[in-house]
């Protein structure tokens, strides 16, 4: 009897959240059709979409994108990985952390942009620079996080697992590892984030492609609808790395009943 | 009949060598920094004997079966486990902690599996085994966390038994439990320490589980043992019956004592002076700090004659202490 009812109003409950942009998109574009705002400051949600469909066909928009993720995940591997690394071992030694964790710390505070003009120095303005900087941004995300979440793994699981004969490696993948699982991911997620702010940053600097060099190459020529494609672009590809981060966390973590699926 | 079973099960475990290992305690010390906890235990317990610990908490009764476990260091003294040294067979020891202490990212068939050697199919079939002895075959896949805190200790003594133990430690693990499943883990306690015949060492601050369990019920005081009474009653006992309650009142009149006479704030020394003259009779007792005098009422005295140059300990709660300045 109340099943009909029920799923309307899950249904309604679905669509509310798109209520608002959609009218906004709607205004919008009745606006740009009746001439209210000029195309050179804000170009119609139609224009954008039929620039992006022009682009997609001629390849060169794959091209943009492709070059983008690829030095975006690039940079995350090397930025991450050191990251993860260097958390494990500070976290799970402690000879390790006093050797090298005041020498990071120290290092984190340094902005990862502000480092742009040094980096210019060093690397020249061609792909290393980019991936230099990608690096050190997300390094700092995950390095964190894994330290404390090895860190603040329960020692009474540790004991426990010690008194039931386990130690070195076994004790590392049974117990520790997955008890910081939770909060690496969290530095992964965070990282990931950042990782596509950088990468807007140091695509400007100077590129022969990608999204950044895409927008940039627009902006001369006054396409802005072409300039709005590249900002969506970064704004879904980083919803994408969100989406694919908290996957992540509901398969490792779903012994959680906080990540379990809903 | 189901008695007889029980033996030939016992019979048989110990002619496998899988019975219970002979504990044998001497001059244990521990020092946690400059506070000692345990002032030279001597504790010996016969192979396949289950031994309860009383005491209040802070007495040194963790710290023992912490020690016993291999968890800590002694300051001295030393363990021995069927007369060699404790870890030669330290992986015939086994501890059940006051909490689960599972892992949630392992099932609990994972869980109970944890640390054994072997195939995969022959360590499942173990695991299974040792859940279907407690009574959780149908939960082997789930996460720990959707399991009540009973179902959670019933899961760590499968962990605990897989292992095949000799000499099972078990610090207060049912300390957190609801009286009904408490009872009722009591029960597959005994059944399974009657079954495997391992020598069982519990420590809990409930006497009437210690009495209910237990062949021998011990008293720390002061890191040592003061009290060793035998518990001879049929198994399984009942909570009810009066040797039962007999036994229950007077264990804990004794550690009541004990509560009141707390080590902090007592001199010990001799009576010097009984003055009776007065509305309330006074002791003086000659103690290293001085005369103490304390008044009691003369009910007590006549219950308790004292004599001039009798050993006493002066005690006074530490709330009705008062420290004043000296001007």
């Amino acid at each position: 009897m109340t099943s009909p009812v029920k799923a309307l109003s899950s249904g309604a409950k679905g669509l509310l959240p798109w209520v608002v942009p959609i009218a906004i998109l709607v205004v919008w574009e009745l606006s740009a059709l009746f001439g209210w705002l000029s195309t050179r400051i804000l170009p119609a949600p139609l224009a954008v979409l039929k620039a992006g469909w022009t682009l997609a066909l001629s390849g060169e928009l794959w091209t943009h994108i492709r070059v983008s993720a690829g030095r975006a995940l690039a940079g995350f591997a090397i930025g991450g990985g050191l990251g993860l690394v260097l958390g494990l071992l500070t976290g799970s030694f402690r000879r390790v952390e006093i050797a090298l964790d005041t020498t990071l710390q120290m290092i984190r505070n340094i902005p990862p942009l502000a480092l742009i003009p040094l980096v210019i120095l060093w690397f020249g303005i061609d792909e290393v620079a980019k991936l230099f900087l990608i690096s050190f941004g997300v390094f700092f995300a995950v390095y964190i996080n894994t330290f404390h979440g090895i860190r603040s793994v329960d020692p009474a699981l540790i004991e426990m697992g010690r008194s039931y004969g386990l130690s070195g490696w076994p004790l590392y993948r049974e117990v520790i590892l997955p008890g910081a699982l939770a909060s690496i991911l969290v530095g992964v997620r965070y990282a990931l984030g950042f990782m596509w702010v950088i990468l807007i940053v140091a695509e400007t600097i100077s590129a022969q492609a990608g999204i950044g060099y895409m927008t940039m190459n627009a902006r001369e020529f006054l396409q802005t609808d072409i300039v709005l494609l590249g900002i969506l672009l970064y704004a879904l590809l980083g919803k994408l790395a969100d989406v694919a981060a908290r996957l992540l966390e509901r398969r490792w973590l779903r012994w959680n009943g906080a990540y379990s699926a809903a | 009949m189901q008695i007889d079973n029980l033996e030939l099960a016992q019979v048989e475990a110990v002619r496998c060598g899988n019975g219970g290992l002979e504990v044998e305690v001497s001059g244990l010390v521990k020092h946690f920094g400059e506070r000692q906890v345990l002032h030279g235990l001597d504790l010996s317990i016969p192979a396949g004997e289950f031994v309860a610990i009383v005491g209040r908490s802070g007495c040194g009764k963790s710290t023992l079966l912490r020690q016993l476990a291999g968890l800590d260091s002694l300051s001295g003294g030393s363990i021995g486990l069927d007369g060699k040294a404790r870890d030669a067979l330290g992986d015939q020891v086994r501890i059940m902690y006051q909490e689960a202490r599972l892992l949630p990212w392992r099932t609990v068939i994972q869980n109970v599996a944890l640390g054994l050697p072997g195939s995969r199919a022959q360590v499942r079939a173990r695991a299974e085994e040792a859940l279907a002895q407690v009574g959780l075959a149908d939960r082997a896949d789930e996460w720990p966390s959707r399991l009540s805190g009973g179902q959670r200790q019933r899961v760590a003594l499968a962990r605990a038994l897989i292992h095949r133990p000799r000499l099972l430690l078990l610090d207060e693990p049912l300390g957190a439990l609801d009286a009904l499943t408490r009872i009722e883990m009591q029960r597959l306690i005994e059944q399974i320490w009657r079954q495997h015949a391992f020598t069982a060492l519990l420590v809990t601050h409930d006497v009437a589980e210690a009495v209910a369990l237990a062949d021998r019920i011990l008293l720390i005081e002061e890191g040592r043992i003061t009290f060793d009474e035998p518990v001879d009653l049929p198994r399984p006992r009942e909570h009810g019956e009066a040797r039962f309650a007999a036994l229950e009142g007077g264990v804990l009149k004794r550690l009541m004592t004990v509560q009141a006479l707390n080590p902090r704030n007592q001199l010990r020394g001799q009576v010097a002076e009984i003055v009776t003259d007065k509305v309330l009779p006074e002791v003086r007792v000659l103690t290293p700090a001085g005369l103490v005098s304390a008044a009691l009422p003369t009910s007590t005295l006549s219950e308790f004659p004292l004599e001039l140059g009798t050993e006493v300990l002066a005690v006074c709660k530490s709330n009705e202490v008062v420290l004043a300045a000296t001007d």
